[in-house]
Order: C-alpha cells, then structure tokens, then sequence
C-alpha cells in the first residue's frame, strides 16, 4: 500500500495560453525582482562617480548589455500587462474559455509590441 | 512542495507491445499507463494497436475494445458511459476528461492514457480520491437551516434558484482539482477547484443559514487563495462549468462582506 506511485502530472499535462502566461507571469516576477535590483545597484554606483557610469555605459552598449535591456523590458511589459489581466479576473470578469484564450495572446503579443515601441521611443526614433 | 519531478518508484518505464491482430489498415497506437500493485515493479506504458474501423467514437470505447479483445488484464473505472456519473475521468491527451464523452478523433497522432495527474495510483487507470472526498465532507455540502421545522417548504424565488446554475451541475469527477498545479503541489491543504466549487454552490443558496460561518471557514491563504487563476480547471471541465470563475467570487465576497 504505501508503495503507491505518483501518476505523472506536469510531465503528461498539456500547456494552453492560460497556464503558459500564468507561468510566464511568475517567471517575469522573478526576473524584475533582480532587475530592479540590478537597477538600485547601477544607480549607486552613478552616484560615486563619472567613471563608474563610464563603465556601466559601456557594459550597456556590449550585446549582453543590450540583451539585458531588452529583456528586462519585455519582462516589465510583460508582467503589467499580465497584471492588469489577473486585476479583471479578480473583479470576476474575463472567465470565459474564449476570452482567456484572448486576454492571454494580447498579453503575449501586447509584451511584445510594447517592448519595440518603448524601443523605439527610447531611441529616439519617433 | 513543488516537486516537478516524480519520485522513483513513480517514473515510468516502456512496458509491452500488442501488436494488431485483425490485419486491420485503419490502426491507431494507444498507449496506456499500467501500474500492478502486486509486483514490486514501477508503472508502464503499454501500447496497443487498435482496429478503429471497428471502434466507436469515444475513448472509453477503445478502453472496452482493449479489455474485451486484447488484453483483459487493464483496469479503470467506468459506470454510465454517459457523462453523468463521473467514474471513468482520466487523462487523454494531455487533457483531463471523461474517458466516455472525449472523441478520440480530436486526439492527435498516438492516443495517450493516464490516470488522472499527481494522485497515488490504486491500480492502471486508477488513482486515489479519498483525499479530495475528506475535502468535501470538511465544507459540510448540506443544507443548513435552523429556523424553518423540517416539515415546511423553505421557498425560492426563481432568481436565487438560477444563481445555483453552473455549480449544482458538478459530478464530482475530479477532472479540474487534478488538472489544477496548485492543487498538485499543496492538495493536502488547498481545496482545489472541485470542493471550491461546491463550497460556492452552498454559500449562494438563498435558503442555506450558514453563509458567514461558510465564508469564514474557507477564507484561509492555503484552502482558498493558493487559486491563482492558471485556469487548467475551467479548460478541463468536461461539464463546461467554471470553477476559476465560483472561486474568484468567492474571493470576491470575502473582500467586499465583512466576515
């Protein structure tokens, strides 16, 4: 009896768009709770000095400098935009299988657009 | 605790191969999750090669075709065959269900059978509920009502009736409490969306007396707000009912009653 197995249960299971932003939703977390740690420290440093910011900027403009911006912009895009989603449901709307499946897609897509505009604004561009 | 990986006498192994018989062209490969609790082995997947010109639609009758003709050794629980009873929930696909009403031609390529996820396996296609049945009895799924005698009516305007619909409904399968995460990592503590839903079920009746103290005896970090809405329930739910939605109004209440 206390032989039992575990049937499987995350192995087996089928991903939808709910349960993936669901889980992207607490990924992002984890990702802007060192982001905005990473940001606090960056700003200390500027406060010692020109040549600390001299380094951080040119850190900024190396790839992985640049992969971390971006990054962190999508994950802040991201986890707002999944906020506001998890805000409606918690005023019990948006509970339909058919409206899950699009308030999802336009948090997973929205995160990406926002991402190329705050670029784009960001740069100067527009 | 979340454990994403199974414990070892839990992981699955390749089990048998059945190869078809019938000389049939229109094969489909199921493979089903075998687990015997008489011999110390670890689960298996068996495959089967199933005749389906000669099947019905649904899962479950490929399950009764296999036990009849190929191998009457598997074991799972059926009873209705008509979605009312709730026995052969499994999962199918990857997707939690009622082995009687899912079709399998909405399975793509191999057909793929599980118990239902993250409970202890009784035997094949078996898994155990007692867990979740002592969760039901501890939201006290009865009327309660103390100022009427029990030979009077206790009436019901037609509005407060139609709030039961989408909760009075649930067969109790199982299928949404096991497909939920939160449920597979904290099942001991929180309710899950079955028992939720119940409890909902109770708390709206317009003739139940108890509502604060129901209200107040859900309203627990682990038995209620480990919810967070990922939404696996409602998808699984072959009745089309919607446990995420009875649980955020029932959190909904909490925040805005005073209890």
């Amino acid at each position: 009896m206390e032989n039992r197995p575990l049937s499987p249960h995350i192995q087996i299971y089928k991903w939808h768009i709910s349960s993936l932003v669901s889980i992207s939703h607490r990924i992002t977390g984890i990702i802007n709770f060192f982001a905005i740690t990473l940001i606090c420290i960056w700003f200390a440093l500027m406060l010692l000095g020109e040549s600390n910011y001299q380094i951080i900027k040119i850190f900024l403009e190396t790839f992985l400098g640049k992969f971390i911006l971006i990054g962190i912009t999508w994950s802040f895009s991201f986890q707002m935009l999944s906020e506001i989603r998890h805000l409606i449901m918690d005023l019990g709307y948006g509970f339909e299988l058919q409206t899950t499946r699009i308030t999802g897609l336009l948090v997973i897509f929205g995160s990406i657009i926002l991402t190329i505009l705050i670029y784009i604004i960001g740069r100067g561009l527009i | 605790m979340v454990k994403l990986s199974l414990p070892k006498n839990s992981e699955v192994k390749k089990g048998k191969y059945f190869k078809d018989k019938t000389g049939s062209k229109n094969l489909r490969k199921v493979n089903i999750y075998r687990w015997d609790p008489s011999t110390e082995e670890n689960p298996r997947i068996d495959t089967y090669e199933v005749d389906m010109d000669n099947c019905p639609s649904k899962v479950l009758d490929i399950l009764n075709k296999i036990k009849n003709e190929i191998d009457s050794t598997i074991t799972y629980r059926r009873s209705c065959a008509h979605g009312v009873c709730g026995s052969c929930a499994m999962n199918m696909g990857g997707k939690n269900g009622l082995a009687c009403t899912t079709p399998h031609a909405e399975i793509e390529g191999d057909i793929d059978i599980y118990p239902l996820p993250h409970l202890k396996v009784k035997k094949d296609l078996i898994g155990d509920l007692d867990g979740l049945y002592k969760q039901y009895q501890s939201i006290e799924p009865w009327l309660k009502n103390n100022s009427t005698k029990e030979t009077t009516e206790i009436y019901q305007s037609k509005e407060d009736r139609a709030k039961l619909d989408g909760a009075y409904e649930c067969i109790m399968c199982a299928c949404c409490s096991t497909s939920c995460p939160s449920y597979w990592w904290n099942g001991d503590k929180y309710l899950g969306p079955a028992v939720l839903l119940q409890a909902y079920r109770w708390i709206i009746d317009s003739r139940d007396e108890e509502r604060k103290a129901r209200l107040k005896k859900v309203s627990d970090e682990l038995k209620l707000y480990r919810c967070h809405t990922i939404l696996n329930c409602t998808n699984a739910c072959p009745k089309g009912l919607n446990p995420a939605k009875a649980i955020a109004e029932i959190k909904k209440m909490l925040a805005t009653a005073n209890v």
